[in-house]
C-alpha cells in the first residue's frame, strides 16, 4: 500500500487560500471542503489525506504527528510554540499582531507608546503568551486576561485597559474606537512539518514542499504583476 | 462540588497496570542484560540532586525541572536526564577507574512540561555512556549500541539521524557576524525555522559561500549529498574536519554492515552547546517523536574538574513501548490448592523451583479454586 501523507488544512479563510493554493501546486483538491461537516479527505490514489482543523489546532495535529505537515498562521504559531519546523511562509493571511487601545486613553497618553504601556496594565487577549512575553520585554508586569473572541469588546466594556490581537484592514478596531499603538510582527501563513515526518518521510515530503514553495512564489508574482 | 483530588493523579503521570508493567518490566531487562554483555556496568543515583548540578548539563533550562527546597534552604531538583548525574559520579567517585570506563542505567526521570501539551512528565530513559575515549570507534560503538538494541527490542521500521554539531559551530564561527546575530542564526537552525533563517540572512546580508553554506546546514540530507559538499571545498577548517570525522564514523558503520540503518542530516543539532561532535537521533514510523538520541559531549566532565571525552545515548522506554504496542505476554503458571497448606505450600515451592509461577489458593472448596483458575488463565494444581 503506498504511504499516505497526511495534512492538517485550517478552517476559515486560511482554509479557502490553502485550497486555491494545493490546486495551484496541482496537488489533489477536488471535493475538499473546509465549511463542511466532512473533517478528513482521502486521495488514496495520489497518496493524500486532509484534515480539517480549527486553525489553533494545526500545530498541535503535526507535533504530535497526527499530521505530517500543517498550514498555520504566524499568529497561531507564535501562540502555540509547538516544537515543529517552520518550513516556507506562504505568503497569504497576511494580518498584524497589534495593541490597540481606546482612543479617549490614547489622548489621555498624549500620543505617546511609553506613557501607555505602564506597569498594571489590563490586556485582554486571544493570545496570553505572545503579549505576555511582549510586555515581559518591555519590563511591565500587566495583568493579562484570556479571551476567545470579540476582543475588541474588552475594553469597552471596561474589562481590560488595552488588547493585543490581530487586525488586517483595521476596521473592526475603527469600529470600535480604537487606535492601533505597536505593531508587534506582521503574520503570515506558513507550511510548518512534524519533526520526525520531515526526517523519516523526506522523500515523500520533499516534491510536496517543492509544489507548494513553486506555487507560493507564483501566487506571490501574479500579485506583483496584477498591481 | 466535591474535591476529587484523592482519586486523581497529576497531569503527565501515570500508573501502569499489572499487563502493562509486565510489558515494562520484560523489555527494560532484555535491554539493560544486553548493555551488560556490551560491558556496561549499571550504576544508580539519586533521584533528586542539587540543582548545580543538573544545570552543569543539558537541560539547562530551569523551567523543564521540577525544583523544591531542602530544609537548609538548599535548592534541589528531580533529575531531567542521567548523563550529568552520570558525569558528576564519574569525575568524584570513579576517578581512579581505568578507561574507558563504559556504564548505563535505567532511570525514571522528571521533567515540567504545560499539562496540555500532552507529554508524560515522568518516562523511564534507559542509556549508556562510554567514558575516557574520544576517538571514532567510541563513537561507532555507540551507534552500533543503539541500532542494535532498537534490533533487539523489536523496532521494524526505524532509522537513526546522524549529525555533526560541529560542522554547524565551524560554519556559525565563520560568518563573522556580532554575537547576537549568531545567536539568532542558531536559534533558527535549531528549531528549523526555515522562513526566519532566510530573514536573518537577509537582514544580515550574508552571501556567496556564507549565505550557501547556511542553507546547506538547514536543508542539507543524505550521504551522497553531505559528502558531495565536503568536497566542494570552501568550508571553514573546523567544519570540514568535522565532516570527515562523519564520514569516518559513517565508512565504518557500513562495514560493519549497520549502514542501512543510518542517514545523514546536518539539521540534527539537538541541545547544541552541550553536545560537541555526531549527534544521532532514532526515528520510529508512526511516533511522532525521536525515539532515542544521543551523541558525543567533550566538554560536561571538565565541568566537574575531570576532562574526559564522552559519548552516550538514551532512549524512552514509554516510547518504545508505544512503537511496539506490546501488552506483555499472558499470564502463565499454576493455581495450587488443597484441603491442607502446608501442602499445597511446599508443592508450589517444588512448582516455582522450576521456574514456574505459583500462586497459592486461599481456600478449600475446589469448585472455587477451579473457576478462580479459569478466570486468571492459570492451571489448577489440586493437592490431596
Amino acid at each position: 500500500m503506498k504511504k499516505m501523507l497526511t495534512l492538517a488544512i485550517p478552517k476559515g479563510k486560511l482554509g479557502e487560500e490553502t485550497l486555491s493554493l494545493l490546486k495551484r501546486a496541482g496537488l489533489p483538491w477536488e471535493g475538499v471542503a473546509t465549511e463542511d461537516r466532512q473533517l478528513i479527505f482521502t486521495f488514496p490514489r495520489e497518496g493524500f489525506t486532509y484534515l480539517i482543523c480549527r486553525p489553533v489546532d494545526v500545530p498541535t495535529y503535526v507535533e504530535h504527528g497526527a499530521a505530517d505537515l500543517g498550514i498555520a498562521g504566524k499568529d497561531v504559531l507564535a501562540e502555540a510554540r509547538a516544537d515543529v519546523f517552520e518550513l516556507l511562509d506562504l505568503g497569504f493571511g497576511f494580518c498584524r499582531m497589534v495593541v490597540a487601545v481606546p482612543r479617549q486613553r490614547w489622548e489621555e497618553a498624549r500620543g505617546k507608546v511609553e506613557n501607555l504601556l505602564v506597569a498594571g496594565l489590563r490586556v485582554a487577549t486571544k493570545y496570553p503568551r505572545v503579549a505576555a512575553e511582549f510586555f515581559h520585554r518591555q519590563g511591565k508586569p500587566v495583568e493579562i486576561i484570556k479571551l476567545y473572541g470579540n476582543i475588541e469588546l474588552a475594553p469597552q466594556a471596561g474589562l481590560a485597559d488595552v488588547i493585543v490581537d490581530i487586525v488586517s484592514t483595521g476596521r473592526t478596531l475603527k469600529e470600535n474606537n480604537l487606535v492601533e499603538v505597536v505593531s508587534i510582527f506582521s503574520s503570515t501563513a506558513r507550511l510548518i512539518a512534524n519533526r520526525v515526518s520531515y526526517r523519516m518521510a523526506y522523500n515523500l515530503l520533499e516534491p510536496v514542499i517543492e509544489a507548494l514553495k513553486k506555487a507560493a512564489e507564483e501566487r506571490r508574482d501574479n500579485l506583483v504583476a496584477r498591481s | 462540588m466535591e474535591y476529587r483530588a484523592k482519586l486523581i493523579i497529576p497531569e503527565g503521570v501515570r500508573d501502569l497496570l499489572p499487563e502493562e508493567a509486565r510489558a515494562f518490566r520484560k523489555i527494560e531487562r532484555r535491554i539493560m542484560d544486553f548493555f551488560v554483555k556490551w560491558g556496561y556496568e549499571e550504576v544508580i543515583t539519586p533521584t533528586f540532586e542539587f540543582l548545580e548540578t543538573f544545570q552543569q548539563g543539558a537541560l539547562r533550562d530551569q523551567e523543564s525541572l521540577y525544583k523544591f527546597i531542602d530544609r537548609r534552604g538548599k535548592i534541589l531538583a528531580l533529575r531531567p536526564e542521567m548523563t550529568t548525574p552520570i558525569a558528576r559520579l564519574v569525575a568524584t567517585s570513579l576517578r581512579n577507574r581505568p578507561l574507558p570506563l563504559r556504564l548505563c542505567y535505567s532511570a525514571r526521570v522528571f521533567r515540567y512540561e504545560l499539562p496540555q501539551k500532552g507529554r508524560w512528565q515522568e518516562f523511564q530513559q534507559l542509556g549508556v555512556e562510554l567514558l575516557g575515549d574520544g576517538g571514532k570507534a567510541a563513537d561507532v560503538e555507540v551507534l552500533a549500541l543503539a541500532i542494535e538494541v532498537l534490533l533487539l527490542a523489536g523496532v521494524r521500521d526505524f532509522r537513526l539521524g546522524l549529525g555533526q554539531v560541529a560542522v554547524t559551530k565551524g560554519v556559525l564561527a565563520a560568518l563573522e557576524l556580532p554575537e547576537e546575530g549568531v545567536e539568532e542564526i542558531k536559534g533558527a537552525l535549531l528549531t528549523k525555522n526555515l522562513v526566519k533563517l532566510n530573514s536573518l540572512i537577509e537582514h544580515y546580508g550574508l552571501k556567496g559561500q556564507k549565505r550557501k553554506q547556511l542553507e546547506a546546514l538547514a536543508t542539507l540530507r543524505g550521504e551522497k549529498e553531505v559528502l558531495a559538499w565536503a568536497r566542494e571545498g570552501g568550508l571553514p577548517e573546523g567544519a570540514a574536519s568535522a565532516l570527515a570525522r562523519l564520514e569516518e564514523v559513517w565508512r565504518e558503520l557500513v562495514a560493519c554492515g549497520l549502514g542501512n540503518w543510518v542517514f545523514f542530516d546536518l539539521g540534527i543539532l539537538r541541545d547544541f552547546d552541550y553536545y560537541t561532535g555526531i549527534v544521532f537521533e532514532g526515528y520510529a514510523e508512526g511516533l511522532g517523536a525521536p525515539l532515542c538520541g544521543g551523541g558525543r559531549y567533550d566538554g560536561l566532565l571538565e565541568r566537574f574538574g575531570y576532562p574526559l571525552p564522552a559519548v552516550g545515548f538514551a532512549l524512552g522506554l514509554e516510547r518504545l513501548l508505544m512503537v511496539l504496542g506490546e501488552r506483555g505476554e499472558e499470564r502463565k503458571g499454576f493455581l495450587v490448592a488443597g484441603p491442607s497448606f502446608p501442602e499445597i505450600s511446599a508443592r508450589a515451592r517444588e512448582v516455582r523451583a522450576s521456574g514456574v509461577p505459583a500462586v497459592l489458593f486461599l481456600g478449600e472448596d475446589r469448585a472455587l479454586a477451579e473457576e478462580q483458575a479459569r478466570k486468571r488463565g492459570l492451571s489448577l494444581l489440586w493437592v490431596e
